[in-house]
């Protein structure tokens, strides 16, 4: 009786859970006529909503739509994949190189941990009126440099905790031994630490790579029409004129597929890595 | 030039310089996209400046101190605030209990948890602005919330339309943020109870006590601190919310009936190009988060050492 109740109400959690994201493939196979009715399987199945996102001028289920859309997404995918993945390269390094200054010589004091943690206190649109004004000034609106910028920024935090955790983990008699021998901090750095850290700084690499993905906020405020990102270009999917239900569905499961797959595979550090290294 | 090269090389190689040199590309990066920023901040919000003003904003004039006081006077600011604080309000207990209830449905050994927990954690993995349009394609008047479930339960003319009714387009902002961060709160919740030392458990099962009284006698007290983090961090969290409702509502229906405070200095700066108010406003909130992240950020630092 008691396994009964539980698994009742596991499944209740499941389906609350798969709920939203099952609709959304639902929808992303369904044709037009099929939108409004009330079921998860199209009589139907076609895939004419996923052609459009890269074609716009194709029907969709035989019935041409007229919208605001008139470009592919295949430039803010690109868009996407060079901003998020530059902006986590330069993440990475640099919080790489401050939390191992900070674990081993306590490099910054508490400044560091206080300013980091306070960064990401802060919302970003507290941000937005003045770095619109400072990058207008120097010519950075609409340009890959701003937001590779912006998004290492915004992730530095997590970088810099999760990273200083795997860096905690090794023990420093190993680098002492080193130093000892008369290395520099340098080639310790590249000898010993970062091959022992490697898996770690992979797992932080990824879950860093998901938020930038994810990131809004900034990209919609910089890109005007150069570097549009695909959740900018999903924001205006949904604001688009006529509502293409099915494409938008099948535009947020080609963004959401990335952050899954990497996700499932940092599963284990996704509570350390959001909660910057305060739980693990 | 090759001794200095070489003096270069050996000072780069010192450990003393190293601890200065592994901060120095964090500071170079949040100078450029925080500090300098900031100084901008401050500046603007003693002046009055648009980007439409015909100067540049290093030109603008000082305004004396109205752009503050014009802020204590905003109703609308006010009004995002207030919706602000009862999203936090209520997303952060209902995130809490249902975590908590999850959490105490995964103890104990079953089959299929494994399956179960992965099925479980993929939200928070998920773009915020996907979320935001899942539940806005959910949501719909023709969507599967009214056709599938409140139609069958609740007959023929209980279809609401979501999107149009001020509180309940609210409601679903924070039906889609429940739904994204109760995974977060249910993995921090079990690894906690779960580490909880099983013969603390089976004491007060010799003892006679129930499994309630259990969970409140001796797992929560066990697994506080960790809670309070996880709160903190969640709370401050879902203070800066902006991607979902920014999809979903865009501040809407009507003139503003969810606009919360990222959505309102977003507006402020992008959309009416008041950029020295927007500023302004800005800096009291961040005045404001500041006092309160000095506060909340005690305990934070005790689990960091």
């Amino acid at each position: 009786m008691k396994t009964a109740v539980r698994y009742l109400l596991l499944v209740v959690v499941s389906v609350w859970t798969l709920a939203p994201v099952a609709w959304m493939v639902s929808l992303s196979f369904k044709g037009p006529t099929e939108w409004y009715a009330p079921y998860l399987i199209p009589n139907q199945p076609i895939i004419d909503n996923y052609v459009s996102l890269f074609i716009p001028t194709n029907p969709i289920g035989g019935s041409f739509f007229f919208t605001s859309i008139t470009e592919p997404i295949t430039r803010p995918l690109i868009n996407s994949l060079i901003a998020a993945g530059l902006g986590t390269l330069l993440a990475v390094m640099v919080g790489f190189l401050a939390a191992y200054g900070v674990s081993r010589y306590r490099a910054g004091g508490t400044f560091i941990i206080f300013f980091t943690l306070l960064t990401r206190m802060l919302p970003g649109a507290t941000f937005v009126a003045p770095l619109m004004v400072f990058y207008a000034s120097i010519g950075f609106i609409d340009t890959y440099a701003a937001l590779i910028l912006l998004y290492a920024a915004v992730t530095l935090t997590y970088a810099i905790w999760l990273m200083k955790g795997f860096i905690d983990e090794i023990p420093p008699e190993w680098e002492e031994a080193a130093l000892l021998e008369g290395a520099s901090p340098w080639t310790v750095l590249r000898k010993v630490t970062i091959p022992l850290t490697k898996g770690g700084l992979a797992a932080s690499a990824l879950f860093i790579f998901i938020l930038n993905w994810s990131e809004f906020l900034f990209a919609l405020v910089i890109s005007v029409t150069e570097v549009t990102t695909l959740p900018v270009q999903i924001s205006k999917y949904v604001s688009a004129v006529g509502r293409m239900y099915g494409t938008m569905a099948s535009v947020g499961l080609v963004a959401t597929i990335p952050s899954l797959l990497l996700g499932y595979m940092i599963q284990k550090h996704l509570v350390t890595g959001f909660t910057f290294g305060r739980i693990r | 030039m090759m001794k200095t090269t070489n003096r270069l090389t050996q000072w780069v190689g010192k450990t003393e310089s190293f601890k200065k040199l592994s901060t120095l590309p964090l500071s170079l990066v949040l100078n450029f996209v925080l500090i300098v920023p900031f100084a901008i901040m401050i500046f603007l919000s003693f002046t009055r400046w648009e980007p439409l003003s015909g100067y540049d904003w290093w030109h603008a004039p000082i305004a004396g101190i109205p752009r503050f006081v014009e802020a204590f006077g905003d109703a609308r600011l006010l009004w995002a605030l207030i919706r602000t604080t009862i999203f936090v309000a209520v997303v952060l207990p209902v995130e809490f209990l249902l975590g908590l209830g999850m959490a105490l449905l995964f103890l104990g050994d079953f089959r299929g948890k494994k399956g179960f927990t992965s099925v479980i954690l993929y939200p928070m993995m998920m773009p915020w602005v996907v979320v935001g349009l899942g539940f806005y394609l959910m949501f719909q008047f023709f969507g599967p919330v009214n056709l599938l479930l409140l139609r069958p339960l609740l007959g023929e003319g209980a279809v609401i339309d979501w999107f149009t009714n001020p509180v309940l387009a609210f409601v679903v902002v924070i039906i889609a943020d429940v739904w994204q961060w109760t995974p977060l709160m249910f993995l921090i919740i079990y690894a906690g109870l779960a580490a909880v030392p099983k013969r603390l458990i089976e004491a007060a099962e010799v003892l006679g006590a129930s499994s309630v009284r259990i969970l409140r006698t001796v797992r929560l007290p066990l697994i506080k601190s960790l809670v309070v983090v996880a709160l903190i961090i969640r709370a401050l969290e879902a203070f800066k919310v902006f991607d979902i409702v920014y999809i979903m509502t865009g501040g809407g229906p009507g003139v503003n009936s969810t606009e919360v405070i990222s959505l309102y200095v977003y507006n402020l700066a992008i959309v009416y190009h008041n950029t020295s108010y927007a500023c302004a406003v800005s800096l009291l909130i961040m005045i404001a988060i500041a006092l309160v992240t000095r506060l909340a950020i005690r305990p934070l630092e005790v689990r960091a050492e």
